[in-house]
């Protein structure tokens, strides 16, 4: 039931307005509820962490308010800005490769090919699967003496993947591609199956090819959702964790350090304020990040 | 409708004052009350292991004292460094956990652990609490004045070596660094990743500090507040490690897991390590019963080792302290702390327990060998860890430092200065 906005007093309105009212008040009290649980789960531990921000606090004795310090702090030192670094690159290459990966995919799964049910199944698959599971897999598979290096091996193209601080970021990189394209696949391909068969029809009729089809037809109707992959796409990649924890832990020389891991690690060692700052120093990136993405990919109809 | 609304804020009011109830903590039994004997549930939490005696005392203690439930949880090493600090600073806590001496500075400074003081009165088992320990675990004991734990077992380094691979080669048992890096050289077949019958070298600040100590470095200033591992004789004992490596080791990194599989399977012929690692090797390499010695580290200039250990600590979140308090002092007793290194290796820490008859017995395990001796010897040249809050951060900036001298990314002078920059920041700041 939605809540009524206040009309101007009249004498045909008068008798609605404790109509509306009692409306509107009852649609607050059955939302109640869900506010509570909200407020008390998330935004009083995010007002409490926006404090923290700004003070020196080991989660015991009590927090001794320092200013900007933590955030001068974290805008000035070198392990967390390399931390940062690391996240760029994860974002810019799990979001370039991914979603190509995805729409590649996708056209391919759109045509009338056979069993595509099981290879959609296929690729869908690993996202199905925990982070921590994929990370796990992958990280047995690209060990030293794990399959990958047993078959490279066999051609002298053996590497030490998680070790060589020069690859483990790209291999942390590539196992979160190949557990995440199957999403933005599903997605493409939902969206390619909705663009009205019409559209393609008329560009064939002006002579279109396959290639004019897809840049002139496809790409632009996929837009939406394309700004839906990558504003999704983001948010994850500068939240990578999990991969880097069960692969890597940081290493190797802090090589695959992530903002959040560092944020995860400032939190393990009782620095509550330099975390905190480092979470809402986060959140405006992504905030302006996905502000920006939106406005790029808004276009009139 | 206003019957409505009295209901509604009323139901609103009720869930408030549920939710403000279930966040507050339960009041803490008052530690040391007089006429009140300790009962109900203690949670333990233990970082030991496969090889852990807890759960045999646990079972002994339990049925001596029916009053007290024990809840025993055990934790990975790394687990529980992560999971202590968040819990204890939460009404999660335990009441009783096992911890790493070297993180009691950082735990102690955040005012995570209680004072045992208030708890035992000054006494261990009836002894007086001082006269339980050598003076320097007494020391390392305490912190800003309090006592913040009771030290379960000690941890000082040794080296572990096939002594049926060095005789098949003809090798004796090195003794000095030099002998020990012309030994492995010789010992070790392969190259790089591929070793085998290699010395283990994990890039870990416990190693970089013995070969210090074996050099006569310092980590810090005598008042902690400037590194000084950096000195010409830390790079030194980098420098010594890098070739040893270079030499016949295999590089182990802190992602390639425990290296006990390093040792079942053969990779591994030599490493320096704590006492703890003779129940591992028993539980994780039992084929090899016999082939394994224990000798003091090789080294150039003088003997020397890190000096660390586990203590046991009660939170200040902890729900019942008081009986935490029996169960610590029941694990501390001289025949449990006999059960500590028959069981796992482990090398008590009260002078109790290091005078106990198993200590002093051969081990069939290393060929007949009495394996405690070496490190009772290593003990009395080990060097504790500055007892410093910033340690933690010292240490993951040498773990750092370390590792990218072994995987050939720094010198020794570059790394230990980098190092010793953000350690004198993280002391400072």
């Amino acid at each position: 039931m939605p809540l009524s906005t206040a009309s101007p007093a009249s004498v045909g309105t008068l008798t609605m307005r404790p109509h509306r009212r009692r409306r509107s008040l009852v649609g607050l009290v059955l939302v109640a509820p869900v506010l509570l649980v909200v407020g008390v789960f998330f935004y009083v531990p995010a007002a409490l962490s926006l404090y923290w921000s700004f003070t020196k606090y080991n989660g015991n004795t009590p927090p001794q308010f320092v200013g900007l310090k933590n955030y001068a702090f974290v805008l000035t030192d070198p392990q967390t800005l390399n931390a940062f670094g690391h996240t760029v690159v994860f974002a810019l290459l799990s979001m370039t490769v991914g979603p190509l990966l995805g729409l590649v995919s996708a056209l391919l799964l759109n045509l009338p090919i056979r069993g595509r049910v099981w290879f959609r199944n296929a690729f869908f698959l690993p996202v199905v699967m925990p982070l921590v599971v994929a990370g796990t897999i992958w990280k047995m598979l690209l060990a030293d003496n794990g399959l990958i290096n047993q078959l490279l091996g066999v051609v002298g193209l053996d590497h030490q993947w998680l070790t060589d601080p020069g690859t483990a970021l790209y291999a942390i990189i590539a196992t979160s591609v190949w557990q995440g394209f199957g999403f933005e696949t599903v997605v493409f391909l939902s969206a390619l199956q909705s663009i009205p068969f019409e559209l393609y029809e008329a560009a064939r009729c002006d002579g279109a090819n396959s290639w004019h089809q897809f840049w002139a037809v496809t790409l632009p109707a996929l837009r939406p959702t394309m700004v839906f992959v990558f504003v999704v796409g983001v948010i994850g990649a500068f939240q990578a964790y999990d991969q880097v924890y069960v692969m890597t832990q940081g290493g190797p020389l802090r090589s695959t350090e992530t903002i959040v891991f560092l944020l995860v690690e400032r939190f393990h060692e009782l620095k509550l304020g330099p975390a905190s700052a480092i979470a809402y120093l986060l959140v405006a990136v992504l905030a302006t990040l996905s502000a920006l993405q939106l406005r790029l990919g808004k276009e009139k109809a | 409708m206003k019957k409505m609304m009295r209901v509604c804020g009323g139901l609103a009011v009720t869930l408030g004052l549920v939710l403000a109830a279930g966040c507050t903590s339960s009041p803490q039994p008052t530690p040391g009350s007089s006429g009140v004997k300790p009962s109900g549930e203690v949670v333990l939490w233990d970082y030991y292991g496969e090889s852990t005696p807890l759960k045999d005392i646990v079972a002994k203690f339990s049925a001596e004292h029916p009053e007290i439930t024990v809840k025993y949880e055990a934790y990975a090493y790394d687990a529980i460094s992560q999971k202590f600090p968040v819990a204890a600073s939460s009404a999660a806590a335990p009441d009783l956990a096992t911890i790493d001496m070297t993180w009691i500075p950082q735990y102690a400074s955040a005012g995570l652990l209680a004072d045992l003081g208030s708890f035992s009165g000054g006494t261990l088992n009836g002894q007086p609490m001082q006269s339980a320990y050598s003076a320097g675990a007494y020391s390392a004991m305490q912190y800003d004045g309090h006592l913040v734990t009771a030290m379960m077992d000690f941890d000082a380094y040794a080296l572990y070596y096939r002594q049926d691979l060095l005789q098949a080669a003809g090798l004796s048992v090195p003794k000095t660094f030099d002998d020990f890096v012309d030994v492995s050289a010789k010992l070790a077949k392969g190259e790089g990743s591929k070793r085998t019958q290699a010395v283990l070298m994990p890039p870990s600040v416990f190693h970089f500090a013995g070969a210090l100590a074996r050099e006569g470095g310092q980590m810090l200033s005598p008042d902690n507040t400037k590194a000084t591992f950096n000195s010409a004789e830390g790079v030194q004992a980098l420098t010594n490690q890098k070739r040893l490596l270079d030499a016949g080791g295999l590089y182990w990194g802190p992602d390639a897991g425990d290296y006990i599989a390093g040792i079942a399977d053969g990779r591994v012929a030599m490493f320096i390590d704590g006492p703890y690692m003779m129940g591992v090797l028993k539980s994780g390499a039992a084929d090899q019963k016999g082939k394994w010695g224990v000798a003091t580290t090789p080294y150039s200039k003088q003997p020397g080792s890190y000096l660390g250990g586990t203590g046991l600590v009660i939170p200040t979140g902890a729900r019942n302290g008081t009986a935490a308090w029996v169960l610590a002092q029941y694990i501390l007793q001289p025949e449990n702390q006999e059960l500590l290194y028959t069981k796992s290796g482990a090398a008590p820490a009260t002078l109790a327990g290091l005078a106990r008859p198993a200590l002093t017995e051969p081990d069939p395990y290393f060929g007949g060998q009495t394996p405690f001796a070496v490190f009772k010897d290593a003990m009395a040249t080990a060097v504790a860890f500055p007892n410093t809050s910033a340690w933690a951060e010292i240490s993951k900036s040498l773990n750092t430092a370390v590792e990218s001298v072994y995987l050939g990314k720094a010198t020794p002078a570059d790394a230990l200065n980098t190092a010793a920059q953000e350690s004198d920041a993280a002391l400072n700041g």
